[in-house]
Formats: structure tokens, sequence, C-alpha cells
């Protein structure tokens, strides 16, 4: 691992690139420094979110709508271990990390096993019938009133002469360099990791060595939806949630992968990064603060006409 | 001869079958009154529940002019085009007598050609879009029950001038307004801006993406908030937002004098939080206002008796005052003829639960306008008293609010 | 033997048109929606029969209906006229995004046009001349809300719609196109201009989705940025080309009568969770029914034959 870093920065593009973000990290500290945490802190949300989907799609290609929605049904677990139980939230990721590795295998099984090789419009549409379902279970169990847990930790802040800030969502930050490390490993490391990135690049080249391809793309799966479901009681102790709080992440985690390139992992966490600190840049000015969303459009196309513009011209 | 004997036999009981079908509905011949309402929605639920509480109280009693009331309500799933449909088959296919209900303006909206169409007596509860009393400018059949978004800028304006007047160490010379970017929040601050300024008192405001769009991160429109150091500060968005803007406020420290939320509703947990204390809010209503106001306590108690749960918005009480003001009006014409129901609903004055007086007069474009007025409340010791207006107040304002690190 | 299939269309259409003689105006109603989604189903199929999905449909509905209502309040157009305007710039603009777009792989053109969608919602959000978050409220519907009217309107579209699908199922540029939806190497090298064709598609497409767009906001007399650039006008033709079958004309026209259909009727049967039902029938649709309600049809035809 130490060793691809050292041979990273032996590339002149990535000692180039390393040095511009630090130049910007700095200038943004000395400009606003409350732009560079609460960016950082956004920027991390959206990677730590974004990661699990960029693990299934990119590594095997499976699109999953409900990403948010298994997100949603984590938070819900999280909220009433909570209160049936006085489990605290972040105790009830170990838990959620269990049962949603299982209810991830349940759903592969009755659903997405059907539609591998499908056109990848029947895996949209699946995942899309499947985030309907699952919001509207929640909707008729839990009602669509929203639902917050009151805790002391999460605005617990940090002053430094004048200048006060949140320190509570720097667990974003831990939690999304975790889950990248640990999927980094995962790929690098063990075996089924290996067999995921060769079923990835070559499902029928992968059966004929020998790879139970039926066996990885479960346990993909399952795993994506195993750390999806555990960031959801991260996620709701900071927000509220309700039946649909899923969607919105399902599409931002969509978009930063398309942009960051399907297949990159720490491509996710660069645009993330990006898309994160430009956004709270934007807002932090008044008078411009309405066009932050354009943002993040904007890069989305102008990112991927670049690409294939690239690609077009090679 | 068999044969025959079969066919008269079925005759005979088709016949007899008919009558019995047939017999009651002539007797009863119920009058309809057809609901438009977002069923999925918290308000829409709190609306139908209370719809049903009032036509069975109604025909508890015999119902009106000796005919049962019949409700018919069916879900306009927050789309245009549905609601239109829904509208279409309650005039033509239920053949209701009124409309009423209502909650969202984007539907209102695409309502008012075919509420146009049929110029049938309509007593609406949703849609607080100026644009839409505009658009209904001059139509003599359309009752409105919502307060229009300037109308309630207004009357909040009205309540702080009366508070500050009565305690005159209470500042509102600078106020920030926080507000969700849809038509909701943009309406409200545009109001709001007109009636401050003209007031040459300070105003400054900025649209914030609701979490109930995929928002949630309040900290950078609190930390401008934070620099202009206002009076008031008021927040305007969903239930949604509630306990995250307040739990951001405080960890960037932000603690204005007032501290004001104004979501339709308040989340359950809201109560339950520590950092309520102090918040103040406006509302139409909420249940606290059954201690001075007897109409109040009546729906509340017998909401809790028939549904073993309380009415989270005031779109409860504002949906049975709907029915009631309908039923009154139906009696007191005597008809369910539109120009003498026109005429009965003008001379309505009816004491509704949510602690109002409603009386129709003239507002900017239409003639017949009342509504619940908003009230001024707060939350202290997790309990929610009413501030303001003065003559339903249960206690006296917390002032100022508290910083954090002293609680 | 060969003309049956246009008698049988042409008899369904008379008889269509002249259904207000015999129906009330609620079913005329839930006409007018069908038509609406059907025609955007249809339309949007085109464009997946050539290999590429646009996640747009909203976006050009949102913009044909804006374009429609500021032309009528500001320059007092007749709305049929503003309507065929909204359908002109949407295709224009398809024609802007098309070219800078098309030769992108799938699911990257899918989210660019789910962007270019997002970025007109915010611009008409935050300009004065688009009615701001509030939107624009119409004085008068089309035809002042008569049914038969908007009716015959949402008809005439429908009807247009279909008939261009089927036109160009039967043109070169489908052959092409569908050679290259199934292998872009062979299409490429047989000298076929692959590119002009898919922005022809994208284009007459998204004109399509203009026009309903600008009659959606005739019919019912309004705009704003939430309803008139709704994800539903990308989500239900979808579903609805899907559970009727896709590659063809008739798939989404199927879907889009029964699904609107069973979405009326589930809810008027279960007002709580009847999209509960609604999203189970869709996975159910996926699993099951992979060609559609058209393959099975197509499927018994075809053993018929045999």
């Amino acid at each position: 691992m130490i060793n691809s870093i050292v041979n990273k920065f032996r590339q002149r593009n990535f000692v180039l690139g390393f040095v511009a973000v630090l130049v910007i990290f700095v200038l943004l500290g000395i400009y606003k420094p409350y732009v560079l945490i609460e960016g950082i802190q956004r920027s991390s949300l959206y990677a730590l979110i974004a990661l699990p989907m960029a693990l299934l799609l990119g590594v095997v290609g499976i699109i999953n709508l409900a990403h948010g929605d298994f997100m949603m049904l984590g938070a819900y677990f999280a909220y009433f271990m909570n209160v049936q139980l006085g489990m605290d939230p972040l105790v009830a990721v170990v838990p959620a990390l269990i049962v949603f590795f299982i209810f991830g295998m349940i759903s592969y099984y009755i659903t997405f096993k059907h539609v591998i090789g499908a056109p990848e419009l029947n895996q949209l549409l699946l995942g899309f019938g499947l985030s309907l379902v699952l919001g509207q279970a929640v909707n008729i169990i839990a009602t669509n009133q929203p639902r917050k847990l009151s805790l002391d930790y999460v605005s617990s802040s940090m002053k430094i002469g004048d200048f006060q800030f949140g320190t509570y969502e720097f667990i974003y930050v831990a939690a999304a360099i975790l889950v990248l490390v640990g999927l980094q490993l995962f790929l690098k490391k063990t075996r089924t990791g290996q067999a995921a990135l060769a079923v990835g690049q070559n499902p029928r080249g992968a059966k004929v060595v020998g790879i139970n391809i039926n066996w990885i793309y479960l346990i993909v799966f399952a795993i994506s939806v195993a750390i999806i479901g555990a960031i959801g009681p991260i996620f709701g102790t900071r927000n509220t949630i309700f039946p649909e709080v899923g969607l919105a992440y399902t599409l931002k985690s969509f978009a930063l992968i398309a942009v960051a390139g399907i297949g990159s992992l720490t491509g996710v966490l660069w645009v993330s990064l990006i898309l994160g600190l430009s956004e709270c840049l934007v807002l932090s000015s008044l008078e411009y603060a309405k066009w932050s969303d354009i943002i993040f459009f904007a890069l989305i196309i102008g990112v991927i006409m670049y690409r294939s513009h690239q690609r077009q011209v090679k | 001869m068999r044969i025959k004997f079969l066919v008269g036999l079925l005759l005979a009981a088709f016949l007899t079958g008919l009558f019995i079908v047939a017999a009651p509905v002539q007797a009863a011949d119920p009058i309809k009154i057809g609901a438009i309402l977002p069923l999925g929605d918290a308000t829409g639920k709190d609306g139908i529940r209370s719809m049903e509480l009032a036509v069975d109280e109604i025909n508890k009693k015999g119902g009106v002019l000796g005919r049962k009331l019949e409700l018919i309500v069916i879900d306009d799933e927050m789309k245009p085009d549905k609601g239109a449909a829904a509208l279409d088959k309650l005039a033509t296919v239920d053949k209701v007598d009124v409309f009423v209900g209502g909650m969202s303006s984007g539907v209102t909206m695409a309502l008012i050609p075919g509420m146009k169409k049929y110029g049938k007596v309509t007593v609406w509860i949703g849609g607080a879009s100026g644009k839409i009393e505009q658009a209904l400018e001059g139509q003599d059949w359309f009752f409105h029950l919502h307060t229009w978004d300037y109308q309630q800028i207004a009357i909040f304006n009205q309540g702080w001038d009366e508070i500050a007047a009565k305690y005159p160490n209470i500042k509102q010379q600078r106020q920030f307004s926080a507000y969700e970017e849809g038509p909701f929040g943009t309406n409200g601050f545009k109001a709001t801006k007109g009636i401050i300024e003209a007031k040459k008192f300070v105003i400054q405001g900025e649209a914030f993406k609701s979490a109930a769009l995929g928002g949630g991160d309040y900290r950078s429109v609190l930390r401008h908030a934070k620099e202009f150091n206002p009076d008031i500060f008021t927040w305007v968005g969903y239930d949604k937002d509630a306990i995250p803007m307040l739990e951001q406020a405080k960890e960037i420290g932000f603690a204005p004098a007032v501290y004001v939320g104004s979501p339709p509703a308040w989340p359950v947990d809201f109560a339950k939080s520590p950092l309520n204390e102090a918040v103040v809010f406006y509302s139409m209503w909420n249940e606290a206002i059954k201690n001075v106001s007897k109409p109040s306590k009546a729906y509340s108690d017998a909401f809790h008796k028939k549904f073993n749960d309380a009415p989270t918005t005031y779109f409860g009480p504002l949906a049975y005052t709907n029915i009631m003001i309908v039923a009154n009006a139906i009696k007191k014409a005597g008809t369910v003829e539109k120009a003498a129901l026109i005429k009965a609903l003008e001379a309505t004055s009816y004491d509704s639960p949510t602690g109002d007086k409603f009386v129709f007069g003239k507002s900017k474009f239409i003639n017949h306008q009342a509504y619940a007025s908003p009230k001024i409340m707060q939350w202290q010791k997790g309990k929610v008293v009413v501030i303001w207006p003065f003559n339903i107040a249960t206690g006296k304002l917390l002032y100022p609010f508290p910083a954090w690190d002293k609680r | 033997m060969k003309y049956w299939k246009y008698m049988i269309f042409a008899v369904c259409v008379l008889v269509a048109i002249s259904l207000p003689k015999f129906l009330g105006v609620y079913p005329l109603q839930m006409l007018n929606i069908i038509f609406i989604y059907m025609a955007l189903a249809v339309s949007w199929d085109m464009l997946l029969r050539s290999g590429q999905m646009s996640l747009g449909v909203a976006g050009f509905c949102g913009i044909g209906g804006y374009t429609t209502v500021l032309c009528t309040i500001n320059l007092g157009l007749n709305p049929l006229v503003s309507i065929l305007i909204g359908a002109l710039l949407a295709g224009l603009i398809a024609l802007l995004v098309g070219y800078a777009v098309l030769h992108l792989r799938l699911l990257y053109f899918a989210i660019v046009t789910l962007a270019v969608t997002e970025i007109f919602r915010i611009l008409v959000r935050n300009f004065d001349i688009t009615g701001g978050p509030e939107g624009i409220i119409l004085p008068n519907a089309i035809f002042k809300g008569d049914a038969a009217g908007t009716y015959w309107l949402m008809l005439a579209i429908a009807v247009f719609t279909i008939i261009l699908s089927w036109v160009f199922q039967k043109t070169r540029i489908h052959f092409a196109l569908t050679s290259t939806a199934n292998d872009e190497i062979v299409a490429a090298s047989s000298g076929l201009n692959i590119f002009k064709y898919l922005v022809i598609v994208f284009v007459i497409t998204s004109a399509i989705q203009g026009m309903v767009g600008g009659a959606y906001a005739q019919i019912y007399g309004f705009v704003t940025p939430e309803s008139s650039f709704s994800v539903n006008f990308v989500l239900l033709p979808v579903t609805m080309v899907l559970l009727g079958g896709s590659n063809s004309t008739w798939g989404p026209v199927i879907g889009a009568v029964l699904l609107s259909v069973i979405a009326e009727a589930l809810k008027l049967v279960i007002p709580y969770g009847h999209l509960l039902v609604y999203g189970i029938i869709m996975i159910v649709a996926i699993l099951w029914l992979p060609g559609g309600i058209y393959g099975i049809f197509k499927k018994i035809g075809a053993k018929a034959h045999n």
C-alpha cells in the first residue's frame, strides 16, 4: 500500500494535482475557514453514500436505484433500536451491518438475480420498483411522520477564537476513509475481491476460469447493501428521516459516480471533494447561494462531455 | 308452462330486488360533499379524518334538512392532473353538491379551469398563493378558508407590533428570514420584505434547500444570519427542517433574541428535543388552544375518542371547520341550490376549533375570504404556550432566547 | 390482407374521435391523462429503439410548457400556435444538447439529459419572467376547459405520435439505427451516418415531448417549476414502456392504457397504499414479463402462425 502511494508521487500529474489541492485548501482556509471545514464534511457525506454504489456499479456493473432507500431503512432501523431498546444509533451500526448483509442477500435472490445480463434499462426499472416498494412499505408501517432522535453529541462544536464550528460531522470523514480503505483492501487482498474484479471485467472469462460468478454477484450486492444500510444510522443521527429521504441521495451518488468514471473508487472521493467544496463556496455568498444547485449539474455535464471529447480525440 | 312460471318468478324477484335497493335510496337521498385531499400526506390524513368526524357528528344528529351527509373523498396524490380528474369525477359521476378540501397550491392551480367550468359552490381550505386568488377574481361561488400568503405575514407583523408595544424591551428592528426555496418559502419572504421595509426596519433573507427536497445543511444560511445579528430570526420551511435547523444553530453558536420557526406542522419528536426551549413558532392551531377555546376542546376530545390519536397539523381543525360551515349553510339555506347556498354561506358566523370566528369578508381580489388567524406560540419546558393574540394567550413570551452555553 | 392493420387502426381512431358523444367528462379526462403519457411513452421508446435512453423527458415537457404559457400571456398568441412554438423550442434545445452529447454511452447520456432537466428547472425558478417558484396561472384554459376539445387535442397528439413511430419503424433511419443498437462497428463500416440519424430522432422525440408539455400546461392552465418539470413525466412513461413492451409502437400504447387504468382503479379501491401495489406490479413485470405484455402477444401470434 505504502509502495503504491510512493509510486503515485513519482507521477508528475499526481504531484501537480496534489499541490493544487493543497493550495486550494490553504487559500480557502484563510479566506473562509468554515467553507473548508463544512465543505470537507459535506463532501465526505457524498462520498460515503456514493462508495457502496460505486462498488456495485463499478466492479460488477449492477445499477441499484434503491440504493438510497436501503440507507433510509438503515436509519429507521437505528431509530427504532433506540426507541425500543435504547441503543445508541452509532452502536447500531454494527447490528445494521449484519442485518443488512442478510437483507441484501435476500433482496438479491428475489430481485436482481433475475436481471443480471439483462439490458441496463431493466436493472434501472427494477431498482426503481424496489425503491417504490421499500418507501411505501415504510410509509404504511411507520407512517410518513418525520422522525429525528435528539442526541446531545450531534450538535457538539469547537471554538477557536471567535470561530465556532461543528465537530460531529467529522464522523463522515472518518467513515468515508474507512469505507474506501476497506473496499480497496477487499478488492486487492481478498480472493473474493479479486474474483469480483475479474467478473466485472469479463463475466464469461471468469466463468471459464472457474469462478462462481453467481456467488460473486450475491456477495458484492450484499456487501454494498450492508454498507449503505450501516451508513443509515450515521446519516439518521444528523438528519430528519422520512420514507423518501433516500431518493435524493441515490440520484446524487449516481451522478457522482458517472463523473468520477465508473470503476474508480478513489475518483468518487475526489469528485465529492470538488463538488462539496465548490457548493459550500457558492453557498457562502449571500447573493449567489441560490445558484448552488446548478454547480452540481453543470459539473456533471462539463466533466462527462470533456471525457467523451478526449476519447474521441484519441 | 314451467318456463313461463320460472320467468315470472325471476321477474318478480327482480322487481322486489329493485324496490329493496331503490326504496332506501329515495327516502335518504343524501347530500353529497366531494372532497379532494392528498391522502399520502400528513395534512391530508388529518383532513380526511376530521371531515369524517364532522360528517359523523352531523349525521348522528339526524343530518341536514332531514337528509344524511355523504362525504366522497378522492386522493389527488399531489399530482395536478389527478386532482383535475378527481374534480371531474366528483362533478359528473358522483354529482356532488359542494366541493371542499384542497391542500397544495400546485394542485389547486390545475383545478381552477375545472372549478370555473362547473361553477359549483366551492369551499376551499388549500392553496395560499396570491396568484390563485388573482385567478379566481370575481367568482362568487368560491369561498376560501385559508389565509393568503400576504395576509399571513401581515398578521404575524401585527402580532409583533402588539407584543413590542406591550413589552418595550423586545426589539424587532433587524430581522433575518431563512426560507425554503420553493413557492411556500419564497412568497412568504417577498410579502414579509414589503411589510418590514414599509415599517422602516431592516430585513435580510436567504433561501435554503429543505430537507424534504434533499437538502438539510443550513449552516451557511445560519452563519449569514449570525453575521447579520438580527433581533428576530425566522425560518420558513417544512417539519423535516425543524430539529436539524436548531441543532446546527447550536453548533455554530447562533442564538438570536427571538428564534422563530414556521413549518406547517412540527414533527412529533420536536417536543422531546432538549433544544426546543424558547423556540417561537407561528401556527393556525395547536392542541394547546383547547385550554382557552371550547370548540377546540370539543374537537380535540372527539378526535382522540374516534381515532385514538392526535391531529398533527392545523389542517385537522380546518377540515372540520370546512364541513361544518358547509353543513350550517345548507341548513340555513334550506336547499343545496346555488344562489341560496351562496347567500347562506355569506352569512356564515362559525366558532371554529381553530380558536377563530369564521366570517367571510373581502380580500385583495375575492369577496369570500375567511380564515384561521395565525397565532404566535412558544415552546416552554416541552409544552406549547400561546403568546398572541393576547385574548387567548396561555403564557408570556420568554425573552430573550437563552444563549446555548447558558442552558 | 396486408391492409387490414391500417383498417383496424383507422376504425379505432374514428371510434376514438366520436367518443365525446357517448362518454362523460370524467372518462374523457382519464383518457386525456392516458394520451398524455402514451405520447410520452411512445416518443421515449422511439429513442430507445435507436439505442439511447433520455431521462430528459420532464425537461422537454417543462420547456414546452413554459414556452407556450409565456407565448400566450406575453404575446397573446393562440394557444394552439403557442403549443407548436413550445414544441419547436424543445426540438431546438434538443438539437443543441444532442449535438453535444448524443455520442455518449447510454448511462452517461441518460445522466446528462437528467442534468439538463434540472438546470432548466433551476433557471425558471430563479427568474422573474417565468414567475419564480410560484409559476404562472393562465387566465383561461385552452377551449375554456371544454372536455371534448381538450380530448380531441390530446387524441390528435397521441395519434400523431403513434403514426410517426409507425412510419419511423419502416424507414431507413430506423434500420440504420437498429443496426447501431446491435453493432456499432458494422453500422459504421456500412457507411451510414448514424450520428446524424440519432440527432434527428432525438430532436423529433423531444419536440413531441415539448408539445405534450405545452398541451398539459394549456389544459390545466398553469406552469410551476415543480409540476411542469415533474419527475412523473419520466418515471410513468418509462414504466409504461417496460410493462407494455419496449422496441415497438404498440407496447408503450398498451402499457399506457393498462397502467393508467390500474393506477386510477387502485386508488379508488385502496386509497392508502396503492403505490405499494403499483411498485410490486412493476417488479413482477420486470422479472416475469421481460418482453412486456406486447411480447406475450407476439409470442402467441408467432405460435399461431406456425
